[in-house]
């Protein structure tokens, strides 16, 4: 095996280990947010949780697999770790980026699931009986 | 759903313009307009000074709490799903009263402004 296709095998191993591990943290920590936003609809929170689970797996595994081939010759152990380090740090900065995405649209779910219920944002001035038509 | 009974001014055109673009806003509580000093309005509110309502816009939920003009306008926003959050900021007390300015300087030249963008009957 030469240096290239054990770089190919880290990178590949260590980027797909870490969208593994995003996207188990997601699920698990994104439920407790979903169940909520539903009002305790335990089921619909759980589908909704697993349908973004599997979007977020297709994203990164697919960003993964284009970023995959390297575009020049390596020689050395010292060029393979390089080569890894510049890959590993892009897919993370894309996991990072996705996972604070997913976040943020969690937040934003939950805030207009709150916004329904929310008081008025003012006093009154003052009250009047109302006559209701009959 | 809880309803907010607006008394508006039907005789101004920005408040009839004002009045079909709410129609067709979504809402997360029922607006109910009644045209101002009408007997309908009246009879729903007998103890009302009804004067006042001509000044400014006025909004009554139906407990029978009174919102008069800023305070009003805001409780509108409340009312739509796209402006709820925007009554909330616009309600903070460090942009209150810059809401406060420019709905009372809409308000009181509510002819004028309708005349110059040409809505006025």
């Amino acid at each position: 095996m030469n240096i290239e296709i054990v770089t190919y095998l880290l990178y590949l191993a260590i980027t797909i280990g870490l969208t593994i591990w995003v996207a188990h943290t997601l699920h698990k920590n994104g439920r407790i947010f979903l169940v909520d936003v539903f009002h305790g609809n335990e089921p619909l929170a759980d589908s909704v949780n697993h349908l973004l689970v599997v979007g977020f797996y297709l994203i990164n595994l697919g960003y993964v697999s284009l970023a995959l081939k390297l575009g020049y010759t390596i020689s050395t152990a010292k060029e393979g770790i390089e080569a890894l380090s510049v890959k590993v740090g892009t897919v993370l900065l894309v996991l990072g980026a996705m996972h604070f995405f997913n976040l943020f649209i969690f937040s934003r779910m939950r805030r207009r699931a709150t916004m329904r219920n929310s008081p008025p944002p003012v006093y009154p001035d003052a009250f009047t009986p109302v006559q209701e038509a009959a | 759903m809880p309803t907010l009974t607006l008394l508006y001014d039907p005789s101004c055109g920005l408040c009839r313009r004002v009045h079909g673009w709410l129609a067709e806003q979504p809402k997360l509580v029922e607006l109910k307009m009644i045209p101002i000093k009408t007997d309908a309005a009246r009879r729903r509110y007998p103890a009302l000074n009804h004067e006042l309502t001509s000044e400014d816009l006025t909004v009554i939920s139906d407990q029978g709490a009174v919102y008069f003009g800023p305070k009003a306008w805001l409780m509108v926003l409340w009312a739509l799903c796209r402006y709820r959050d925007w009554s909330y900021r616009l309600a903070t007390p460090e942009l209150l009263p810059t809401t406060r300015r420019v709905v009372s300087l809409i308000s009181e030249h509510r002819y004028q402004i309708s005349r110059v963008a040409g809505m006025s009957r």
